[in-house]
């Protein structure tokens, strides 16, 4: 957080930020100024010490502080580790590094500084008052012997630099001599070549410190960036924030120690270079004393006009001669022995920008939380599963998984279903082709560029059943009820079936379910209607995934009783119509032995079961036959004795029709006995009238409205109609219709 | 048309009433009986007329037939009128119980001394509708017949004889006189009142006339009590009509209750049977 801070004060961070770190702030900027401080002290002591020296020129302090970063950068980069601590330090200690390197070496340099200014400056004086003011020339005798020297034999010293030589020497050595037609140049001109190339180099290292206080602001201003983006969306990426943190003070402590290591390097390899050039300098001076010294001496020796003297003295100063001579003879080296390149110190920044690549890396994504099943977002073939990620994590992608759940009953020996998978970007997936009324198991993971997440919770998802397939020949209804009957539709068992009634025709929307009856346990379902309305009843099987889509409709009419023939009940003998309205009864004969019967079967009379609504109330239907046709048609138990005939026993009721040589005789049976009943007008179409709630069995003529007859009887539970053929025949009943007006008051 | 109250008995919430007025089609007082279902209080109620068998006066039916219950149910008025003209001082009309007074036949005499008075037939189609119309809630349009014996001869031949007149052709009869040109008493009576060309019984006779009957469909019911001494006698001969009614497909039920006789007990058993038939068609 500190580094941070001082980030923050460096930068002039954004107001909140401020705020925020307000505290550490302060403490950031005392670290700061303490460490300004420390090379700020250093730098004004020695200014002291050269407003003492009296050093007007300010090359050297001007250059030191070129070289000195400003103070902001260290500033910028006086984090509060001991590694930073180090570095601020190491800015005074360069500094010092160069003071104690230069006050080591100031007597000579202030010299030379001056050796080389003197050529320019008429006034020597003051400047070797300053030289000799310094009190810690140790040396300041033997120099101000040389000064005097020099003061006085200002012209003899060589005065210009033999560029092809790379050596001083005289102007008139220009002229004749060694450098005849040598490019020469005035020494203090060289000089100021040699300064040059150094200042050359110093800008050379500040540029490269500027290519790094660059790219450390540009590490700033993504830092920056990202820091907005952290603060406007400080909730959601509060991790990723943190991350980042971590990830960039990483990388400024790798540019630290990357910026300490290049300029220490720098600084080495510039003191090197200072010391071996000093050296050079020294030797240089050294070289113009002797040289001084031995014009001087060549000078004394000439001056002396008497031969003989100068003969006499030709063994004193045979030595002198040989001495000059030999010195003359001595090339003086002036290379530079300090290369004017630096190395190359390319810094290797590959590890840096790998860094910074991974600053953009994210965290792996948390495993996402898959939702349950939304109710009625399945159908049968598809369900809509989603699932939900933590907030502050990225997703690229999820990838979907899921397989069929096996059912208990499904043998252990079988394959684990395969999984499927299916890759998307959205937090939800509509998965088709799916298996009606069977349970698939899903989990989810999330996936960015840093990797997959850990796989959600499992969660069962339903598709929904197929529609149920409504058995149209199995419903019935009567005035004031249906009962409808449907297939599942499919396999495995489902929950529940719900049935919605739509009255068709009623006042409001035709499509607006009128009544819904749900969880019907089974694949059937009585319920109340209103009289003379038509229905559209469809049927919908339910299971946790949610309600199948709707079977095809049924139309159910209210303004009748309407039912069809068991088929089951039929006597093998009858044939009974794809409609279950029509039963026949052909001529040719069955062998008994060619007869199926079952327990549920018509043994003995050609009969048949209607399959009426278990409603009490009043039913009405009607039966069509020939009048030639030998027929009992009524109603009986639903158990009714199978062996005998129908109006035969106590628990059947019917009308028969028997065609005697003279008449049509028509009875009408219970318990083996009818009454004495002549009708004149043989009914083709039959009218039974049954009323629970009067306890009466009518029969009518429903071609002329006649009564014909009526049972008073005691049902002592429900019946069904009853048909049976005495003779080869046909017999169709007409259920659904209204009852006549004739049988009301029946 | 002046009526004449003879009694007045609440019965079944309804009263059962007797009157008298002078005919005009039979030249003499007569008298008939009216229920008046509690209906008739505030609505015109279906008029259903009872014809008498041989011998009765307006009394018997409406104190032994037990109609009021299911009179007064359906909310039908009874008119249950005499079964001849009375006090006319016709020679012989007295003379024997099968001819002459109570045994009118319901037919229009043609003969001396007889058809002065015997109109027996226009009185009923005729007449006594006019006066009820008149003098009770009766619906017009609402009319039935029915009768027992020599009533339900004559209800059968009013109803064949005048197709649409009985709304939708609900006839009914106990024991009725099917073919009387065939039986004793009807040759009796039809040589008397109409003469010996039996040409003109045809006119009075159900059996004939279903033969010719063309009309709106009739519904007929008819019961007959099977140990009926008159039907063995051959007096009522219900084969006949049902046999022509089968012929020209005209509806019957005929059934044949075991055990009856030709008593207004047998009536009794069966008048709700009858009523609810007639009441089927005059509520419809």
């Amino acid at each position: 957080m500190q580094e941070l801070n001082l980030y923050s004060v460096g930068m002039a961070g954004p107001g909140n930020q401020a705020i925020v770190w307000d505290n550490s702030t302060n403490i950031g900027k005392g670290l700061s100024t303490k460490g300004l401080s420390i090379p700020a002290a250093g730098t004004m002591e020695r200014h002291d010490r050269q407003s003492k020296k009296n050093i007007t020129e300010e090359k050297l302090p001007r250059e030191r502080r070129r070289v000195t970063p400003p103070p902001s950068t260290f500033q910028r980069f006086s984090v509060d580790t001991n590694e930073s601590l180090r570095f601020d330090p190491y800015v005074s200690q360069s500094d010092e590094d160069e003071s104690q390197l230069l006050s080591s070496y100031r007597g000579q340099m202030q010299y030379s500084d001056e050796v080389f200014e003197e050529e320019d400056e008429a006034e020597e004086t003051p400047i070797r008052d300053k030289v000799y003011s310094t009190p810690e020339s140790d040396r300041g005798e033997h120099k101000m012997d040389r000064e005097e020297r020099l003061s006085e034999d200002n012209e003899t010293e060589p005065d210009v630099f033999c560029t092809d030589c790379k050596t001083p020497t005289w102007s008139s050595q220009n002229l004749y001599g060694p450098h005849k037609d040598h490019r020469v140049i005035l020494i203090p001109r060289a000089t100021e070549e040699i300064k040059e190339d150094l200042q050359k180099t110093m800008s050379k290292l500040k540029e490269q410190i500027l290519l790094m206080e660059n790219f450390a602001s540009h590490l700033e201003e993504i830092f920056i960036t990202v820091e907005d983006m952290g603060t406007s969306l400080q909730e959601n990426f509060g991790r990723q924030e943190q991350n980042l943190e971590q990830h960039y003070n990483d990388v400024i402590q790798a540019l630290s120690q990357k910026y300490e290591q290049g300029a220490s390097r720098l600084a080495d390899e510039k003191k090197l270079k200072l010391e071996a050039l000093y050296g050079q300098l020294v030797d240089c001076g050294k070289t113009l004393d002797i040289s001084k010294e031995l014009i001087e001496t060549a000078q004394e020796i000439y001056r002396k006009e008497n031969k003989v003297t100068f003969l006499q003295g030709n063994r004193a100063y045979g030595l002198s001669f040989n001495r000059i001579e030999d010195f003359s003879k001595d090339e003086p080296d002036f290379r530079l022995l300090a290369s004017m390149e630096f190395e190359n110190n390319t810094v290797d920044f590959s590890d840096i920008k790998q860094m910074m690549d991974s600053i953009n890396i994210l965290p792996a994504p948390s495993a996402p939380v898959i939702n349950p099943q939304i109710p009625n977002s399945a159908t049968s073939t598809s369900v809509h599963v989603c699932w939900s990620l933590f907030s502050d994590d990225t997703v690229e992608f999820y990838e979907l998984h899921y397989r069929p759940v096996l059912d208990d009953a499904t043998p252990a020996n079988l394959q684990a279903p395969e999984v499927s998978k299916m890759r998307v970007k959205e937090t939800y997936l509509t998965v088709m082709d799916l298996l009606p009324n069977a349970q698939y198991e899903f989990w989810v993971t999330a996936t960015n560029t840093t990797g997959v997440s850990p796989a959600s919770e499992k969660a069962v998802y339903m598709t929904v059943p197929s529609p149920p397939v409504i058995k149209w020949r199995e419903c019935m209804s009567c005035p004031n009820a249906a009962l409808i009957r449907w297939e599942s539709g499919n396999t495995n068992p489902v929950d529940s079936y719900t049935m919605e009634l739509n009255e068709i025709g009623a006042e409001s929307n035709d499509d607006s379910i009128t009544e819904s009856i749900v969880a019907i346990p089974t694949c059937e379902c009585l319920t109340q209607l209103q009289p003379d309305r038509q229905y559209s009843v469809g049927v919908r099987a339910v299971n946790i995934g949610g309600p199948s889509d709707r079977s095809k409709p049924v139309i159910i009419q209210t303004t009748g009783t309407y039912f069809h023939l068991m088929e089951e009940t039929a006597h093998p003998c009858l044939l009974i119509s794809e409609d279950r309205f029509t039963m026949f009864y052909g001529d040719e004969d069955i062998p008994l032995s060619d007869m199926i019967f079952s327990d549920n079967t018509f043994a003995r009379c050609v009969a048949v079961l209607g399959d009426l609504i278990p409603v009490r109330g009043r039913h009405y239907w009607e039966v069509s036959v020939g009048e030639g046709t030998e027929f009992r048609v009524g109603v009986a138990y639903e158990d009714t004795q199978r062996n005998s005939f129908l109006g035969g026993n106590s628990t059947s009721w019917c009308m028969r029709h028997v065609i005697t040589p003279s008449r049509h005789k028509y009875e009408f049976l219970h318990n083996g006995w009818s009454p004495d009943i002549r009708i004149t007008v043989p009914p083709k179409r039959i009218g039974v009238m049954l009323d629970y709630d009067s306890e009466k069995l009518s029969f009518f003529n429903a071609d002329v409205d006649q009564h014909l007859y009526t049972f008073q009887c005691h049902f002592l539970h429900l019946v069904h109609p009853c048909f049976a053929l005495d003779s080869p025949g046909t017999i169709t009943i007409h259920s659904g219709i209204a009852a006549p007006k004739c049988t009301i008051f029946d | 048309m002046a009526l004449t109250q003879v009694s007045s008995s609440k019965c079944c919430g309804g009263f059962q009433k007797v009157f008298e007025h002078d005919s005009t089609e039979l030249k003499c007082r007569m008298k008939f009986a009216v229920y008046l279902p509690p209906k008739a209080e505030s609505a015109k109620c279906p008029v259903l007329y009872w014809l008498s068998g041989l011998t009765c006066t307006e009394q018997n039916f409406i104190t032994k037939a037990g109609s009021q219950q299911a009179a007064a149910e359906h909310g039908l008025i009874i008119v249950a009128p005499d079964t001849s003209p009375r006090g006319c001082n016709i020679e012989g009309e007295d003379e024997s119980w099968d001819f002459g007074t109570g045994a009118g036949f319901y037919v229009n005499a043609m003969e001396e001394p007889w058809k002065t008075n015997y109109r027996m037939y226009s009185y009923i189609t005729e007449e006594l509708p006019r006066l009820i119309n008149a003098h009770f809630p009766a619906d017009p349009d609402k009319m039935s017949i029915f009768g027992h014996s020599m009533g339900g001869h004559g209800a059968l031949i009013c109803a064949l004889k005048n197709p649409g007149k009985y709304k939708a052709g609900a006839v009914s009869a106990f024991a009725p006189i099917c073919n009387p040109m065939q039986c004793a008493w009807g040759q009796k009576a039809f040589g008397g009142y109409l003469g010996s060309d039996k040409s003109t019984w045809e006119a009075y006779d159900a059996t004939v006339l279903v033969g010719s009957y063309s009309g709106p469909q009739l519904d007929i019911l008819i019961d007959q009590g099977r140990d009926d001494q008159f039907l063995s006698a051959g007096q009522l001969l219900p084969d006949n009509l049902i046999a022509a009614c089968t012929e020209k497909k005209i509806p019957v039920v005929f059934r044949l209750q075991p055990g009856y006789d030709h008593s207004y007990f047998f009536v009794f058993s069966f008048i709700s049977d009858h009523i609810k038939h007639h009441a089927k068609y005059l509520n419809a």
